[in-house]
Parts: structure tokens; C-alpha cells; sequence
């Protein structure tokens, strides 16, 4: 079965990856599962493909920088970064855009362009304030 | 445990813009000094097997088979050459796979040269080459550095022990007195707590780079090598170096941690640095109170303070205390970073691991220079961080019936 | 002998500046740099200090060197509108020059900044007390530059985020080779200024006087070995 979509726009989305033995989520994915050992194939030839979950929403906001040392292709004058905690427990790393950030505080992961790469846009999470 | 290895030879070259020069040249320059230190330029023969250590040869440099063409480069063919490459710790692991080599009875004289250039780059595309070392996905696509990770674990361990921003500064201002003496070290010029914080000027002299670590909060981007010369003590060889007194490595070990930082239960808790001392320590038969200094990877300053509570010389959260009743200053009683450190030595990321423990046996044997040299050490202890602490390696060296 | 008549013709007429106040900055080492504006009777200490370093053939000092040796000669004998010309002194020493110049008063042109000292971010500094006075004291709205090192070019676009004007070539050309030009606006200095630019005035009598009388630099770490009068 051919996958259509793949020619369409794609998803905006970051996926935490669900092990099928257990059902433990890990973000991002490994290739066997810490608690029941379940291996992942990413293929799905010789074991499972893990079930993809949309990681956004509602989260903490654990630590976080303004980085001004900032690596080629990010010609800007400084960005914020940060770790958040979601409520199932998952973290994740990413752009934060809030500018007088505060440890702690209440945040939402949303999932948005955050640079094109040879005319792609690449996703992301940005960690925003909740609306 | 093995076979007891000690150092025989020590060689570095000055660290810096050396963006000038070739790299294997760079390479090959501290591997004749330490081939010189050890008193065989005219045996070089000896050398059974080399291991290089380099990060960013392919990268950064366009060069591959760099310990192919070192070997050639310093005339020591057919010896056997690999390179080893494990991040900014590259150095202390190809340390560690040298002492393997001899351990197993596989070879009798090792030759390990750490060596990078980075200052061939803009230090935009420096940030960009370290930061490949990040997780692709889940950190690098975002723009996230060393650095930031650097600023996030700061303002953490901040945050959770009432660290200051002034108390960060005293870390630079005691490395860079100790650097100021270092004729290798890359900033060789000190800097006063007045000066980066207390003074109305200091918010622009040292600007912020990675909030709320500043620029004297960070290493800078070096180019340098550095070369240890290693021999068994049961070997016959050994009777060929007379030159100075052996340091031996007593312990040598090293730990991984989670690739994201993220992943961490607690991202304060440096797993690889602690367990990887734990192991050091059981394999010298020594403890931290055993430790007469000690080169801890520095990169970010935040980083001195809790490599030294993670391998036990402090308490969590009571190493700045040491540091300003002046414990750690070069005639406290557990100085770090005597070499200056990263800081202020500078930190070409190949060549690091294999500096520190260059500064161990320098140290070891009496030799530092005027106003940096511990009193009668006898034990010292590095540790050479790789990733943002997810592969740490660490070095004991001790002097020989100590 | 001059031909005073012909002279005259040549020279552009002379848009008087207002001065610069003098600032006193302390560099990470703890050594207090004072930056002043130089007199005209100080031209032959500045050319000295810069002729060295024409022979530095590594991180551009040679062509800035040459570039502001004969832009300094060209304000000293009148072949420019105006210019001026801010040295960095520590002890008396000269550590560091930046010179610049007014299109008219809302237009800044800036010429070349060099550091001698190093690894105290000397240029950073005057660099930052060059657009200070452009905009602060000399009452511009925008100052155009470019720059012979790449590198610093790139660090002063980011870090100031000046605007690219380099589409509005020809109408806008930068004195020093026309284009890419890049310009700092009033509202992005304001913005960085915080960050970027410091010092203390006025300057303590004492230490002002320090300055007074410029000394050459004894050692250039760009040239090992340097002694005054070999090179």
C-alpha cells in the first residue's frame, strides 16, 4: 500500500513513540524499550513498527536559556531555548518564545516551522504561553 | 588489573589560533615533544601503536585517516595507528584505549596525540560542527548548542542551590590566574571579579551568551595538541626511559549517560561523571580524600563546581563554598584546574583529554612553572566530559610508590 | 612651497563636529582604558602606531592598517569634510583606533576600527563608542558601514542587526567600496545600546590626564619581537 500523503503537505507534527509491548512512550525513539526489552524496527520488517503519538499540549517549563552563541544558518541575534515536561510525564527540548521566561511557569507546546532546510520546512516545538 | 602503565613522555603544543598551520603538523609537533620529553626522537621506533584523538577532522578539516598520516608524518611507520574519536572526550578515550592496549599484553609502548583545529571556521560553523553531536531530531535541528545546554543546566543548578552569578565569576578569575602562568594556555590574561561583575561596565564586558552564563563563563574555541608517550612497567623498554620519573596511571574509567539531556531523571545528577569516578577510584584503591588536584572539564564554568561535588571532592551544592574560601586556588587544599582548565587554556576538543592528563604528570613530576605548582602531589585526578556529560571519562595518575 | 591659492580650492569645505566626551572603561583584566578623541597634534603618534601593522599580512591588519594610516593623513591634510578619530589609551598607551566620518548631519560613514591589544575585546569596545558618538553626540540618524573581515562583519550584522542596504546601491554607496552596505539606525542602537556600549563619565581628572599624552604602542602581539625603530 503506497502512502499518499507522502506527496501532500506534511503534518505538522512531533510524535512520541508508544512501545507496543508495554505501551511505556519515549521521546524521541529507541530502538528497544527499557522496561520489557520490545524491540522497534522502524522498517517493520522483523518486529514492530512502534504506534506514533502526537506529543503538543499543555506542559512546564523545566529550565531555559537566551542563547546568543547561536550555530550557523541561525543568523539571528539571540534565541530562547528551553525543556519542558508535559503531563504524561514525557520532556522534550525546543524554541521557546516567551520572552521574559520564568522557571516553572505554565507553558503549551504547539508544533510550527522552525527553519527551512533546502526550501523544506522543518517542524518543531515552540513552547508558547497557554491562550 | 592488568599491566601497570606509566607515562614516559609528555608533549603539547601552545593552545590557540593556530588556524595557520596544517593539522597533522600540529598533531606530529606535540608528538615530537613528547617523543623528546621521553628521550627516544631517535627511537621512535619503540613506538609500537599510536591512537589519535580528533573530533572534527572530517568535518571541519576535510581530512580523513588522520592517524594514517600522522604515523607517516612523524616517521614512526609500521606502527600501529587508529583514530578514536568520542566528542569533546576523544582525548581521554584514546588515553584509556592506549592503556587497554598495553593492559592486555597486546603492546608494550603507546603513543596517544590528541590534536584539533577549529579556528579554521567561523565560530558560527565551529558551534554548528560541536553541536552535530547533539541528538538530530529531538536538539540540533532547533539551533541548540553546547552552550545552551551550558545555560540551561546553570540556571538549574542556580536555581535549586542559590549559585550566583559573581560566584560563577570567581571560577574564571582563579582559572585565569593559573592559565596567566601557563606558557601553553590560549588566554593568558587574568581578569578581576571587579572587573567581569561587581563594576558598572562588567554587564558589557562580559555580555551574556547562553543566559545566565557569560562570555567568562565559557571557553573559548582553540586549536592545539597534546601528546603522552605510555610504557609498561614489566616491559624492558622501560629501561630506555630515563629521562624523568614516571606517573602512572592508577585508575582510568569512564560512564554514558542519556543522549537527550531531557531524558535525565534529574538533569542536575551527572551519572557518567559520578560512575565513571566510582570505577577510577576502586581501581587505584583510592578515594577523593586521596586526590591532590584535579583538571575538571570546564567548558562552562558551571561545570568545575559540579564535576567537583559529582566525584566527591564537595557535598552537592558546597563546591562554590570551596571555591571562595579559596580551596581550589592553586595553595587551597584541592586545587582545580591548575593548567587554567578549559577557560583559560583553552579547548580544542581532540587534543583536551590528553592536556589534562598532560597537566597531571606535569604536575606529578614538579615541573610546573613558578606560582602554579601543587605542593608535593601525589594523586591527580581528570576529567574530560563528552556530549553534555553523556560519555565522561576520568583519569587517575599517581606518582610511582605512592 | 604650497600654493595657497590652489589649496583652498582643494579643500572640501569643512563641517565642524561636535567633540566626544571622554570615557573611562574597565577592560576584564582590570585595566581602565580611557576613550578620547584625538587632536590634530596627535596625528603623528596615531600613524605610527598604525604603520607596523601594515606589514601584518593575517586577520586584515594590513589592509586596515594602510586604509586608515591614509585615511588619517587625509583628515590631517584636509582632503576630507570631516572626520574623527577615537583612540582606546590604557596607561597612556594606545590600544585600540576607530575613525568615521559625517556625510551630512543625519548621515554617519564609518571607516575602520583596530585593535592592538588583544583578547580584551578592545575593538568590540571602541567599535560600540564610535556609533555612540554618531548617534548620541554627533546627532545622526543612521551610520552606513562595511568592513574588511568577513568575520566582523558578520558578528556586527548580527549582533547589531543592522539592515542591509545594499539594494539601494548606487544611490547608496559606502565610501569605502560602495556595497554590500549595512546600516545602523537610530532605533537599533537604542536597542542595543544597553548591551553593547559602556563607560563612565565624566572621566576622574587624574586618570583623564593619563591620556593626555599619547604614547606609541611599546609591543604589538601581532608582531613578535617588535621593537620601536627596526620596523
Amino acid at each position: 500500500m503506497i502512502d499518499f500523503s507522502m506527496y501532500g503537505k506534511k503534518k505538522p507534527e512531533v510524535c512520541a513513540h508508544k512501545c507496543p509491548g508495554c505501551g511505556k512512550l519515549y521521546y524521541p525513539a529507541p530502538m528497544v524499550c527499557d522496561d520489557c526489552h520490545e524491540r522497534r524496527d522502524p522498517a517493520g520488517v522483523e518486529h514492530k513498527r512502534w504506534e506514533k503519538v502526537s506529543l503538543s499540549g499543555p506542559c512546564t517549563l523545566l529550565a531555559w536559556t537566551r542563547l546568543f552563541a547561536l550555530p550557523e544558518g541561525f543568523d539571528k541575534k539571540y534565541l530562547l531555548f528551553g525543556i519542558v515536561e508535559f503531563e504524561n510525564g514525557l520532556r522534550a527540548s525546543g524554541n521557546l518564545l516567551v520572552d521574559q521566561p520564568e522557571t516553572n511557569m505554565k507553558l503549551t507546546a504547539k508544533v510550527d516551522v522552525i527553519k527551512e532546510d533546502l526550501g523544506e520546512e522543518v517542524f518543531g516545538f515552540q513552547f508558547v504561553a497557554p491562550e | 588489573m592488568g599491566r601497570k602503565v606509566a607515562a614516559v613522555g609528555i608533549g603539547h603544543t601552545v593552545f590557540g589560533n593556530l588556524s595557520e598551520f596544517d593539522l597533522v603538523d600540529v598533531m606530529g609537533y606535540a608528538s615530537l615533544n613528547a617523543l623528546d620529553d621521553a628521550g627516544i626522537r631517535g627511537k621512535r621506533d619503540l613506538v609500537e601503536q599510536v591512537f589519535v584523538a580528533n573530533m572534527g577532522g572530517g568535518i571541519i578539516n576535510h581530512q580523513t585517516g588522520i592517524a594514517s598520516s600522522l604515523v607517516s608524518r612523524i616517521g614512526i611507520e609500521p606502527a600501529m595507528a587508529e583514530l578514536v574519536e568520542n566528542g569533546p572526550a576523544s582525548g581521554a578515550s584514546a588515553l584509556k584505549v592506549g592503556y587497554m592496549a598495553i593492559a592486555s599484553g597486546l603492546v608494550d609502548v603507546v603513543m596517544v596525540t590528541g590534536g584539533e583545529l577549529m579556528r579554521t571556521i567561523t565560530g558560527w560553523k565551529g558551534t554548528d560542527f560541536v553541536a552535530t553531536l547533539l541528538h538530530p531530531e529531538a536538539e540540533y535541528k532547533y539551533g541548540l548548542s553546547l552552550p545552551a545546554y551550558g545555560g540551561m543546566f546553570t540556571r538549574m543548578y542556580m536555581e535549586r542551590y542559590g549559585l550566583t552569578e559573581r560566584e560563577l565569576g570567581l571560577v574564571a578569575v582563579k582559572d585565569h590566574q593559573n592559565g596567566e602562568k601557563n606558557p601553553y594556555a590560549h588566554v593568558r590574561v587574568p581578569c578581576t571579579i571587579d572587573a567581569i561583575h561587581d563594576n558598572e561596565n562588567a554587564h558589557v564586558i562580559n555580555n551574556y551568551v547562553a543566559e545566565p552564563l557569560r562570555l567568562y563563563g565559557m571557553c573559548p574555541v582553540s586549536d592545539g595538541a597534546a601528546s603522552i608517550i605510555l610504557c609498561a612497567e614489566d616491559s624492558p623498554k622501560m629501561k630506555e626511559f630515563t629521562t624523568h620519573e614516571p606517573i602512572y596511571i592508577s585508575g582510568i574509567s569512564s560512564a554514558t549517560d542519556t543522549h537527550c539531556v531531557h531524558n535525565r531523571k534529574d538533569p542536575l545528577i551527572l551519572d557518567a561523571v559520578r560512575l565513571g569516578a566510582e570505577k577510577a577510584y576502586k581501581m587505584a584503591g583510592l578515594t577523593a580524600a586521596d586526590i591532590s588536584f584535579a583538571e575538571l572539564h570546564d567548558a562552562f564554568v558551571i561545570l568545575e563546581l559540579a564535576i567537583s561535588e559529582e566525584v566527591g571532592f564537595f557535598e552537592r551544592g558546597t563546591s562554590k563554598d570551596a571555591l571562595t574560601r579559596g580551596e581550589t586556588a592553586i595553595d587551597g587544599k584541592m586545587p582545580i584546574n591548575t593548567s587554567g582548565g578549559l577557560k583559560s587554556k583553552g579547548h580544542p576538543v581532540g587534543a583536551t583529554g590528553v592536556s589534562q592528563v598532560f597537566e597531571l604528570v606535569k604536575q606529578l613530576r614538579g615541573q610546573a612553572e613558578k606560582g602554579r605548582q601543587v605542593k608535593n602531589p601525589k594523586h591527580g585526578m581528570a576529567v574530560n566530559f563528552g556530549g553534555f556529560g553523556n560519555n565522561v571519562v576520568t583519569t587517575i595518575c599517581s606518582r610511582g610508590g605512592v | 612651497m604650497i600654493d595657497n591659492e590652489l589649496e583652498k580650492k582643494l579643500r572640501p569645505p569643512q563641517l565642524d563636529l561636535k567633540p566626544y566626551p571622554p570615557k573611562i572603561i574597565t577592560l576584564a583584566n582590570g585595566e581602565e582604558m580611557i576613550v578620547r578623541e584625538v587632536r590634530r597634534d596627535e596625528v603623528g603618534i596615531l600613524l605610527g602606531t598604525v604603520q607596523p601593522l601594515m606589514g601584518v599580512q593575517k586577520d586584515f591588519y594590513d589592509i586596515v592598517a594602510a586604509r586608515m594610516y591614509a585615511e588619517i593623513l587625509g583628515w590631517f591634510t584636509y582632503r576630507v569634510a570631516n572626520e574623527f578619530i577615537l583612540v582606546g589609551v590604557i596607561d597612556g598607551e594606545i590600544v585600540g583606533i576607530v575613525n568615521s566620518r559625517l556625510v551630512d548631519e543625519k548621515e554617519g560613514m564609518s571607516f575602520h576600527t583596530i585593535a592592538v591589544k588583544r583578547g580584551l575585546r578592545i575593538g568590540a569596545q571602541l567599535f560600540a563608542a564610535k556609533m555612540e558618538h554618531h548617534i548620541e553626540f554627533l546627532g545622526n540618524e543612521e551610520v552606513h558601514i562595511v568592513a574588511e573581515s568577513p568575520i566582523g562583519f558578520k558578528r556586527w550584522m548580527i549582533e547589531y542587526e543592522l539592515e542591509d542596504r545594499t539594494d539601494q546601491y548606487p544611490q547608496l554607496r559606502h565610501e569605502l567600496g560602495g556595497i554590500p552596505t549595512y546600516t545602523l539606525t537610530r532605533p537599533l542602537y537604542d536597542a542595543v545600546k544597553s548591551a553593547k556600549v559602556t563607560g563612565t563619565r565624566p572621566v576622574p581628572p587624574e586618570k583623564l590626564a593619563s591620556a593626555d599624552n599619547l604614547k606609541m604602542p611599546k609591543e604589538y602581539p601581532q608582531i613578535p619581537g617588535f621593537k620601536r625603530g627596526e620596523s
